[in-house]
């Protein structure tokens, strides 16, 4: 009886040692979470929406309404040269100022703690993706882009007012996507232009840590669409400009310039 | 004492199998089949359901009786019936329509003649709002009141409401109940003989969840099975252009075959939204934002040929002045709808052929399957027989 004792002893010991072990080993993937905000200023001061208080470069004094755009492929590159692709399979995110729960992204991706040069993104959807019927379901589905006018979706709808030099204000709908060549304007479109692209973040280096969330802001400086390098003036180019390719180049150029980090925490 | 004890386990054991058999009973007796809705071509793939009422074979067929039979009203005697389709009529794609002889110029008003606050809006693709019911989406999941946030609250609202059926919901469920063939019914959509207000709230509410329309000519087109006429496809084009007609914005196209976002707009009718001007059914009255002044929700324009008149006040009543509104006649006031940017030529400026190009694209959207669609249509025989 003792010896039957003793050997179902040694067995639970031997159970509670080899779990003990596995659940060690589970330690040894080690990882980090990363979650995206999105927001919005003007001058360094957080955007201040329907009300005209904001002057851009070329003079025109202006309100912003509400902003929906798209940013895809969000890259991580780590400093050994890995670039890490986040949400692989949600890779197109989309972010409304009037829907709250867009503004935050938290990445399901278990990221490997340490060093990240810097963060890049597409802005708007790469030709590769930008497919119309992709989305079918409010919000992103009333995003899309005309058939006519390229298909997809709008990059950007940064929709607006501004007091013209007539003295009126006039609505602005400054929206971004496919860009078209016109044999004669505005019929007989011959060919498209593909306007997304690359942000490349500066100064985005951060660090993640082991079992911790890294915030990291996205901010988007409103007055950087209007001034640089190109200097945008609602009076030239009206209250839309989704068929006038000059314009949305000159914003796209802009683009460029217009986002920035910050790491919260 | 050993007998007892013996005893009170056999009595136990007898009783457990005694409640749970009951159960089970219960759940066989009550098994109504689900009731699947196809999505079509290009359509949402999520779907307006409450968790409560999910769709049913035998909740839909229940709800279209209730839909068409006027003892919904709590009354019986003919001259006073009134049920859902006495305005929402199948041939006007649900809505009363303008050429309908009780309701002069397409305005309804309730059972003892009170004029209803704004013009009615179709029932027509429902299933796929999202963002609140009637004109100002008052009713919606965002409602802090749990009574008043889908089509089920609809439902009893208008039994109730002064500017429609005028009654007590306690007399319709009564005369329902006591209406033959109705008790069977409910005891197959939802398990119980005993009528509530709540079910027949739920029933009526399934049935239109099946109203669809999705075989259109610009559905057909979509799917690849039909060509557009030039005319049309001039109209398509400046539907989906901010330099032709530019309504694509509010109104949907072949990325949003609802042809509506369902939201809010102020598209530029007034300059007045306070003091003696002041609706309060407009957008601002439920969110607060002084940015939805005027502002009502984008209509489908699914079947619009049909459901004049138009806004939500019914000051159009043809097509071709809503067009010539939109081309020539918008009022500029500091809540404007960014959307709305031709406004500073007071419209989007349509010629004469424009105007009938984007009026023949328009009616493309015309379904008559969903007019004429059996499913819908007013049963041959009540359940007690009734016609």
């Amino acid at each position: 009886m003792k010896k039957f004792f003793i050997i179902i002893c040694l067995l639970i010991f031997t159970f509670i040692v080899g779990c003990k072990k596995n659940s060690e080993s589970d330690d040894v993937e080690k990882f980090s979470n990363l979650t995206l905000k999105f927001a919005y200023y003007n001058e360094g001061k957080l955007l201040e929406f329907d009300t005209i208080i904001y002057e851009n470069e070329a003079g025109n004094k202006y309100l912003v309404n509400e902003i929906q755009y798209f940013i895809s492929d969000v890259i991580l590159h780590k400093s050994n040269g890995e670039n890490i692709l986040i949400d692989e399979w949600k890779d197109i995110h989309y972010i409304d100022t009037d829907i709250l729960s867009t503004q935050t992204w938290k990445i399901p991706d278990k990221l490997t703690p340490g060093n990240y040069n810097s963060i890049s993104f597409t802005f708007g959807i790469s030709e590769a993706k930008n497919h119309s019927l992709m989305f079918l379901n409010p919000p992103e589905r009333d995003m899309f882009w005309p058939e006519y006018l390229g298909g997809g979706y709008h990059y950007m709808k940064l929709n607006g007012k501004w007091l013209s030099d007539e003295n009126t204000i006039n609505p602005f709908d400054f929206h971004l996507g496919i860009g078209q060549i016109y044999h004669s304007y505005p019929d007989s479109i011959t060919g498209f232009i593909q306007n997304y692209f690359e942000v490349n973040l500066p100064s985005s280096s951060f660090e993640l840590i082991e079992n911790q969330t890294k915030e990291i802001e996205i901010s988007m400086n409103i007055e950087n669409w209007f001034r640089n390098p190109n200097i945008y003036d609602h009076d030239v180019y009206g209250g839309d400009i989704m068929q006038n390719q000059e314009a949305m180049n000159l914003a796209c150029e802009n683009g460029h310039n217009v986002f920035t980090i910050k790491i919260i925490n | 004492m050993k007998k007892f004890i013996l005893f009170s386990l056999a009595f136990s054991l007898l009783l457990i199998i005694t409640f749970c058999n009951k159960e089970k009973i219960t759940e066989i007796v009550h098994q109504p089949t689900p009731y699947e809705i196809e999505i079509p071509f290009g359509f949402p793939t999520v779907l307006n359901i409450p968790d409560d009422n999910p769709m049913t074979v035998e909740g839909v067929e229940l709800g279209r009786f209730l839909f068409y039979d006027g003892r919904v009203s709590g009354r019986s005697h003919p001259d006073s019936l009134m049920s859902c389709s006495t305005c929402h009529k199948q041939e006007n794609s649900f809505e009363c329509g303008i050429n309908n002889p009780d309701f002069p110029g397409g305005f309804t008003h309730g059972i003892a003649g009170k004029p209803t606050p704004h013009v009615m809006l179709p029932l027509i693709n429902l299933v796929w709002n999202h963002s609140g019911y009637l004109w100002n989406g008052f009713i919606s999941n965002e409602n802090p009141k749990e009574d008043y946030r889908n089509i089920e609250d609809l439902v009893w609202m208008g039994i109730i409401a002064e500017h429609e059926m005028f009654s007590d919901t306690v007399r319709a469920k009564n005369l329902i109940q006591n209406t033959s063939g109705y008790p069977e019914l409910f005891l197959k959509a939802f398990g119980s003989e005993t009528i509530t207000v709540k079910n027949i709230s739920k029933a009526i509410a399934q049935f239109i969840r099946t109203l669809i329309s999705a075989n259109s000519k610009f559905d057909r087109y979509m799917r690849g099975e039909e060509q557009l006429s030039p005319s049309e496809l001039n109209g398509f084009v400046l539907f989906t252009t901010e330099e032709g007609a530019d309504c694509f914005h509010c109104h949907g196209g072949y990325g949003n075959p609802l042809f509506t976002t369902n939201l809010f707009y102020n598209n530029g009718k007034d300059s007045s939204f306070t003091g003696e001007y002041e609706d309060f059914r407009d957008r601002f009255h439920i969110s607060g934002d002084p940015m939805d002044y005027g502002a009502y929700k984008a209509t489908t324009l699914r079947n619009i040929e049909l459901t004049g008149p138009y806004m939500h006040d019914g000051r159009f009543a043809t097509l071709d002045e809503v067009i010539e509104f939109y081309s020539h006649h918008l009022i500029w006031s500091p809540y404007i709808n960014p959307l709305m940017h031709h406004i500073a030529n007071n419209g989007v400026q349509l010629t004469p052929n424009e105007k009938i190009d984007l009026k023949a694209f328009i009616q493309t959207l015309r379904d008559d399957d969903f007019l004429t669609n059996p499913k819908f249509s007013k049963p041959e025989f009540f359940p007690d027989g009734m016609k």
